[in-house]
């Protein structure tokens, strides 16, 4: 699959054609593509809450919120790499290393509670893990100039590796106040990591979406060439997007040791599917470009999907197989209105 | 001398005896656990909602526990809610939260690593809903319908140091600990070997892992017999279940190392299948009843639910299937 995104559809006024009409059509086609998947999206909505009982309740939507929540920093993570360093998966921007990070991160965190440090020193060390990975990342793709393809792959299996070595792959359970505080319901009965993700891409979004710094990520990403010549620090903005990635890893990591009691093995699994939702994010942005909003949206997109399926009782054989369909149908109508569009 | 002795006081030739009387008593026990089974079938779930969370369905085990449970779930005419976590913790605990919002009538979760599930199955329990378990123990679980686990560890432990004639280098597989069934046959080996002072279990420990469990065993037992190249200096590979053993036999038998034998638990028909080769360095593998265990599970809801009193625990009995009597274990199973 090539995901060579584009900016925004340029839109094409044909010569000689009578005006207004045709560029009132025009510009229907468009809204309709930048609503398209907002549409697909809704509609899957209405359709499980009509169909599946107690789809449409409180509870439930906090619960796929909560259930996101992890999947959600690190696709955002992912999405602030696929902004600095475009968007095409071969040769743009990818960190690779996001999930095993995670697991790493997770591992520190568990480890560390268990020694009997307190809860500060324990986010201090996931998040520093995390950190750490990001700048070993920047070295690599930045520094020593490696394609990030390459790069992040070769750091994530350090990074696995070094899990397995600390943890000897078994489980470490861990319990603190904290892991407890993220791990409960607080408003609403509205589970803790639901809000955590709330204001997580609130903050994440304000900075990519409404900085300067943003901005200039942007300009990284699409228009490196440009970019250099209007005098931007591009190699300083991708190794900083590299770190701010590993630092989402880190902060996924600690969320993840609250939602499972402690550190478990098999983190590398989530690898794909946030790849895929970072990437599916970009059909949800109105310039089709990968945006944390849109991420966060694609990411409850697949969250709604995985969880209707359960409540609408489908054999889980079939779930797998469905839910991709149903994200290809989703891109591939968003992508052919796209081309039409153009 | 006396301790060698003391050693020697059970001889191989008892532990033969032993195991074959073990043998016998729990094919009898199975036979009566049918017969009850079939007794009580006034059983029903009419109207009644069970949802049914398993840690994963790639193994023969948790498969036809899954399966069984699901068709007996519809055998007593209830509605099924089976999910699938394909070993996936992060999955397995999203799951049980949907479950719980989903306020079925009973929750039964088969295996998972207690730390990870058991702050869910609390949930479970305070929303109201009652949790029953299949092969893990947790204190938030009315009634766990398993193996005897410390019957299971025993007789392959015994088999063991009696094939290998109480003495030499037994090699274990010890990833899961934090896995309870696994620590209770563990901890059971380790009870056996206490009493035979010159076997010895090899430090350190290998770790079993999930997934690639095969190809993963295959590669450190072929490292490990590379490390121990003396025909004899290894007598025996021991894991708590039977996929590691799958693929620590097809090690030994790929470097020629015949003389070691492979012990292994769940009655996997591969394992089984190898275990009946008698050149394959399989020896023994303990066959769990995985289809009865989760039918049996599913009756003790619909027990609960019609107000009976259950037991802590239900076991299913098991049967050890060696050279000698595995095609008779296999029929048993309804294995080929």
């Amino acid at each position: 699959m090539s995901v060579d995104i584009q900016l925004a559809p340029v839109i094409h006024f044909e010569p000689g054609q009578s005006g207004f009409s045709s560029a009132r059509g025009v510009n229907l086609a468009a809204a309709a593509l930048r609503a398209g998947s907002l549409i697909a999206f809704v509609a899957i909505l209405v359709v499980f809450s009509v169909t599946a009982p107690y789809f449409l309740s409180v509870g439930n939507i906090g619960n796929v919120l909560g259930q996101s929540a992890i999947s959600g920093v690190l696709a955002i993570g992912l999405t602030i790499v696929l902004i600095a360093g475009g968007s095409n998966v071969v040769t743009g921007g990818i960190d690779l290393s996001l999930a095993a990070n995670m697991g790493l991160s997770a591992a520190v965190y568990a480890t560390i509670a268990q020694l009997g440090y307190g809860d500060a020193t324990a986010v201090a060390a996931a998040l520093l893990t995390g950190g750490l990975i990001g700048v070993v990342n920047a070295i690599a793709v930045v520094g020593a100039g490696i394609v990030p393809l390459l790069a992040t792959l070769a750091v994530m299996n350090i990074v696995a590796g070094l899990e397995l070595v600390l943890t000897q792959n078994t489980v470490i359970p861990a319990s603190t106040p904290l892991l407890t505080a993220l791990s409960s319901s607080g408003l609403f009965g509205i589970p803790a990591l639901a809000y955590v993700l709330l204001v997580f891409t609130l903050i994440a979004a304000a900075i990519v979406q409404y900085t300067p710094a943003g901005l200039r990520l942007y300009a990284v990403g699409e228009f490196p060439d440009a970019a250099r010549a209007a005098g931007l620090p591009v190699r300083r903005l991708v190794a900083g997007a590299f770190i701010a990635s590993g630092l989402c890893g880190g902060f996924a990591g600690i969320l993840s040791v609250s939602n499972l009691s402690g550190s478990t093995t098999g983190s590398g699994e989530m690898l794909l599917p946030v790849v895929v939702t970072a990437l599916l994010g970009s059909v949800f942005s109105r310039r089709l470009v990968p945006t944390v909003i849109g991420t966060l949206l694609s990411t409850l997109f697949v969250g709604f999907l995985v969880n209707g399926f359960q409540l609408l009782n489908i054999s889980s054989v079939l779930v797998s197989g469905v839910q991709g369909l149903l994200i290809l149908l989703v891109v591939s109508a968003t992508t052919l209105l796209r081309r039409q569009e153009a | 001398m006396t301790q060698e002795k003391a050693g020697q006081g059970v001889g191989r030739r008892d532990l033969l005896k032993f195991s074959a009387v073990a043998g016998a008593a729990l094919a009898g026990a199975s036979l009566i656990g049918s017969r009850t089974a079939a007794a009580e079938d006034g059983l029903s779930l009419k109207g009644k909602r069970i949802a049914i969370s398993a840690t994963g369905t790639d193994h023969f085990f948790d498969l036809q526990a899954y399966n069984a449970q699901i068709e007996e779930v519809k055998r007593l005419g209830g509605e099924p809610i089976a999910v699938d976590a394909g070993r996936n913790d992060g999955k397995l605990v999203s799951q049980l939260q949907t479950l719980i919002a989903q306020k079925p009538d009973a929750i039964v979760q088969i295996l998972g690593t207690l730390s990870v599930i058991d702050p869910w199955l609390k949930k479970a329990r305070d929303a109201g809903i009652p949790v029953l378990t299949v092969d893990v123990g947790s204190t938030n679980s009315i009634n766990n319908t398993t193996s005897d686990n410390w019957g299971i560890g025993k007789d392959l432990a015994l088999q063991l140091v009696s094939d290998i004639g109480g003495e030499g280098n037994i090699v274990v597989f010890n990833g899961f600990y934090g896995v309870t069934p696994c620590a209770i046959r563990y901890d059971q080996l380790v009870n056996v070997v206490k009493y035979f002072p010159k076997v010895k279990i090899l430090e350190p420990e290998l770790r079993d892992v999930i997934p690639n469990t095969v190809q993963d065993a295959f590669t450190q037992i072929t490292a490990l017999l590379n490390k121990y190249p003396e025909k004899g200096s290894i007598k025996a590979i021991w894991s708590a279940w039977d996929i590691p053993q799958l693929g620590a036999t097809q090690a030994v038998a790929a470097a020629g190392r015949n003389e070691i034998r492979t012990y292994g638990v769940d009655g996997s028909p591969e394992v089984l299948q190898l275990v009946a080769d008698p050149n394959s360095p399989a020896g023994a593998d303990v066959a769990q009843q995985p289809a009865e265990i989760g039918r049996t599970a599913i009756q003790n809801v619909a027990r609960l639910l019609a107000g009976q009193t259950l037991p802590r625990e239900t076991y299913v009995p098991a049967l050890i299937a060696n050279k000698a009597n595995v095609n008779e274990v296999s029929k048993k199973l309804g294995i080929g």
